[in-house]
């Protein structure tokens, strides 16, 4: 391939509005794509922060730092925060708006402006949900899943908390809307179905499931609404109401939302590994295709959830049936991931470490939702730290560490300057290291029997809670370097231009940083996107 | 299942877990050390050019689609089965209700007495009816293996057979607010024998056989003994009282004595209070002769007089204790020792008072936590309207006792 001689200006410096109004009224997909990244990553760190709180509080039994009613508390906005203000909106938003347009040859999304307004709506609701914490009877304690009854009788804030999460699932169906729209319509001529990227192909997936699931807990979180407001008594058993009916509406969304979180994750890795193996990925139809069966079949799944509410023992059967049939779509793309390995020529690199730390975690926690799955096993573990650690295995190990992949992978390519290699390599070491004491640790507190969401504990939980505690100190010593490692090489660092690591999908070959149109003019393409042959590298 | 042997709970999930455990480990490592085999044999120090650029093999798919499935199927069907066991009740289980509320739990036997633990005795199995009065709790023993929601309005049960005497730990497992992990108690399994003695025992004692008679037979869910109304009329005072009944139709003046106390047992719907429905189900061939007379004799003492209620026990019972502790730390209630005569600030509404922390106040603070809340804590106190003014008058009188 020919180095690019730039002619249009990067879009850092195309011409028009200046300072902040040049990036908050942008509809440049890549703007946008920053103001997400910018938005959700630093909600990600407010998380990690709640987080810590929590775990120095639970390091020792009794009080250490706060009082029980605002560990509640900080363990609901931990969640809120982290699931829907960081990682539903964090991959779409961000990585899905800055790359997948010029992956599919296309100069921006179907509708830029419904895209800027998308962030705008995000903006707002995370405004409401943080206004929530400080006015009225306080943050909300009533953990993420807002369960009724006990959500419909607390003081604290829950209106306007449930509020702002409505909002925000609004930004997220038009998202959803615009890249199903932009995938189908803007693809560049040769880009078939069969030559998208499998980031992209995970996107698709991910849109559909944004743009079907989120109106179920949009009208869920109005009737919480209308029960604390207007007590209308629809989840209230004296009212002839069912508080379990509650929990299908939740999790009929907030099922197959980890989907939303963990499949773009998947695309990342079937993007990166490939490109440090330089080798095309192994079972490209499969992998795409699993993507699809996996929003299919997670949309069927919720009542896994729920397997102790008391809910028909029929229903139960059912769920658990077809939570090990999703089962299986994930397992391939795992087989398939490390297939591409072999015969390869596999090159290290801070991405690469991300991604195969991925592999391992994601498939720890995978695992371990087969325990949840089986009915029986479930029962004992449910709503213990067991189901903790096996959620933050899945959507921190899985979906976090891809998307730590994600951001020294691509951000390189927007910002045309590069971090340091070897304080990456150390920041993943800390950080996996200690992603594993403290979570794998959360696991055998929970199969001791220690349920979630205690404030305190007894004292033969006591040991375990201080390793776990341990480790969560590591990782964040471990985000820290990698933090200021990235940023700092992001504005400072070594030049990074035209294509270093050998990628063969369109976005390499570009100016870097990209032109405000993405292209110089438009691309035809003529091979896949892991057909490295065609990519020259030396 | 063999009736000579019981399976337990344990027993029945125990081999569940290490199956799928095994099944998950061998695949984990599997997977891990191709990965770490790949990433060693093939590093671009030993591997500078890829030597394959094969972009799938069909035969190697389907086989890792197959596997996989087959091994899912039989996880599934492991899990359904050891499921069914924690569902299927043996037979002659002993029945207790579990009452939760926020954030405590009191369990009821069929005798009629109540403890803050749950007894058991051992080799027995135990059917565990879930009742909340308020949220969603969760009963949880984990050393049984035993999880079901306590969901209000909902028939949930539970069961599960301790064959070591000893302490097991109880949780609630479904988050209940403030107090959620403060909610949890203990199964104390006991000798049989000891069990039954346990259950005998009366803490209230000298309770009188009548009293024990009507809790027996269902009597106080209908009739209160505080002068309460229910279902029926109250049977606080009932000895001498007057009354206007309704025999065939017709109204008619009496008081009530011996006779009419009878007649009312065997044959309620020959005079009917007025203003209550005759369907009070006839206890003629139910209550033996001696029954009929402890009751009558109970009901001439003048009921409530004589069922002194023990407000400590109450405090416990009721949950009060989950979040005010009687030594004087600090719970997510003001402690009750000193309580009673302390001023205390409250705010009232939108003002900041200070107050004396004597009856009146207290009883307040019972029926309406919310109005008057100590200065420091969260108007977080449930209300419990089944509690009778008896009952408020017990727990002043235990919390002036404290002072």
């Amino acid at each position: 391939m020919t180095t690019v001689q730039p002619t249009q200006p990067s879009f850092w410096n195309d011409t028009g509005k200046t300072g902040l109004a040049a990036w908050i009224f942008s509809t440049d997909h890549k703007r946008i794509g920053l103001l997400y990244f910018y938005s959700t990553f630093g909600f990600f760190l407010v998380g990690v922060l709640l987080g810590l709180l929590l775990r120095i509080e639970l390091m020792a039994p009794g009080r250490t730092i706060m009082g029980p009613q605002t560990y509640n508390a900080l363990f609901t906005v931990h969640g809120v925060v982290m699931i829907f203000l960081f990682i539903i909106p964090g991959f779409q938003g961000s990585f899905g708006n800055l790359v997948m347009p010029i992956q599919i040859g296309a100069r921006d999304v179907a509708f830029p402006r419904l895209n800027l307004f998308s962030w705008w709506l995000y903006i707002i609701g995370a405004v409401i949900i943080i206004t929530s914490l400080f006015t009225g009877g306080g943050p909300p304690d009533t953990g993420w899943t807002f369960y009724v009854p006990f959500s419909s009788r607390t003081g604290t804030n829950v209106s306007l908390a449930v509020f702002g999460v409505f909002v925000v699932g609004f930004s997220s169906i038009l998202t959803g809307l615009n890249f199903i729209t932009t995938i189908h319509r803007l693809r560049a001529e040769g880009m078939t179905w069969g030559r998208l990227p499998l980031f992209v192909w995970s996107l698709y997936a991910t849109a559909w499931v944004q743009v079907l699931a989120t109106p179920i807990l949009a009208i869920t979180l109005v009737l919480v609404m209308a029960e604390r407001l207007l007590g209308t008594g629809l989840f209230d058993p004296g009212r002839g109401g069912d508080p379990v009916m509650y929990q299908h509406l939740f999790w009929i969304y907030s099922h197959p939302a980890v989907y939303i979180m963990i499949l773009p994750a998947m695309g990342v890795i079937s993007d990166v590994i490939p490109v440090f193996s330089r080798k095309p990925i192994f079972g490209y139809k499969m992998i795409a295709f699993s993507s699809i069966a996996i929003a299919a079949f997670g949309s069927l799944v919720w009542g896994h959830h729920m397997f102790t509410s008391g809910m028909s023992d029929t229903a139960i059967l059912v769920f658990s049936f077809l939570t090990f049939i999703v089962a299986i779509p994930s397992a391939i793309k795992v087989f398939n991931w490390v297939s591409t390995l072999y015969k390869g020529s596999i090159s290290l690199d801070a991405p690469m470490l991300f991604a195969l730390s991925f592999i391992l975690l994601f498939s720890i926690g995978g695992l371990s939702g087969l325990i949840l799955g089986a009915a029986a096993t479930d029962v004992h573990v449910h709503d213990t730290h067991f189901v903790v650690g096996h959620f933050h295995y899945v959507i921190f190990g899985g979906a976090g560490f891809a998307f730590f992949a994600a951001m020294h992978y691509w951000l390189p390519k927007f910002y045309g300057r590069r971090y340091a290699e070897k304080p990456a390599i150390v920041a993943w070491a800390l950080m996996f290291v200690g992603f594993n004491v403290m979570y794998f640790t959360m696991q055998v507190l929970g199969m001791k029997g220690m349920p979630r969401r205690y404030y305190d504990y007894l004292p033969e939980f006591a040991t375990l809670n201080l390793v776990a505690t341990i480790g969560s100190w590591i990782l964040v010593a471990g985000l820290i370097v990698m933090l200021v490692n990235l940023f700092r090489g992001l504005f400072r660092g070594e030049p990074f231009v035209g294509n270093p690591w050998g990628g063969a999908t369109l976005e390499w070959t570009t100016a870097t940083p990209p032109p405000t149109e993405n292209f110089e003019e438009e691309p035809v393409v003529t091979h896949g996107p892991y057909d490295f042959r065609g990519t020259g590298i030396p | 299942m063999n009736s000579a042997y019981l399976t337990t709970t344990t027993e029945a999930i125990d081999p569940v877990f290490m199956f799928i455990f095994g099944a998950c480990l061998v695949l984990l490592v599997g997977i891990t050390a191709a990965m770490v085999f790949f990433v060693v044999r093939y590093h671009r120090s030993r591997a500078p050019e890829p030597t394959s650029q094969a972009t799938g093999n069909l035969w190697l798919e389907v086989v890792w689609i197959v596997l996989p499935t087959l091994l899912v199927l039989v996880m599934f069907y492991y899990g359904w089965a050891g499921y069914l066991a924690l569902r299927n009740v043996p037979k002659g289980a002993m029945e207790v209700t579990a009452t939760a509320r926020m954030w405590s739990w009191s369990f009821a036997y069929a005798n009629g007495r109540t403890s803050a633990k749950l007894y058991v005795p051992v080799n027995k199995p135990v059917r565990v009816e879930l009742v909340s009065l308020d949220v969603i709790h969760g009963f949880y023993l984990p050393a049984f293996r035993v999880k079901r929601d306590v969901v209000p309005g909902m028939k949930n049960y539970a069961w599960f057979v301790a064959t070591k005497p000893g302490s097991y730990d109880l949780f609630c497992s479904q988050y209940c607010g403030t107090g959620h992990s403060a909610m949890i108690t203990t199964v104390e399994a006991l000798p049989e024998a000891e069990f039954a003695a346990w259950l005998e025992q009366r803490t209230g004692k000298g309770e009188p056989p009548g009293h024990e008679l009507l809790e027996k037979h269902g009597c106080l869910g209908c009739h209160s003994l505080d002068g309460k109304p229910g279902i029926g009329p109250t049977l606080k005072g009932i000895w001498g009282r007057s009354e206007t009944v309704l025999s065939n139709g017709a109204e008619r003046h009496i008081s009530v004595d011996e006779a009419y106390l009878r007649r009312s047992l065997l044959e309620p719907n020959a005079d009917v209070v007025k203003g209550f429905q005759p369907v009070m189900p006839p206890f003629a061939g139910v209550l033996t002769e001696a029954e009929v007379k402890a009751i009558v004799a109970y009901l001439r003492t003048g009921g409530a007089a004589a069922a002194k209620l023990d407000g400590r026990k109450l405090a416990q019972e009721k949950g009060c204790l989950a979040c005010h502790s009687l030594d004087g730390s600090r719970g997510v209630g003001p402690t009750f020792k000193g309580l009673f005569g302390a001023k205390v600030t409250v705010q009232r509404g939108k003002t900041k008072t200070i107050v004396t922390a004597d009856e009146g106040y207290l009883r307040e603070s019972i029926r309406q936590p919310e109005a008057a809340v100590v200065e420091g804590f969260q108007a977080i106190m449930p209300t419990d309207p089944a509690l009778s003014d008896d009952e408020v008058t017990a727990l002043v009188e235990f919390i002036e006792g404290l002072r």
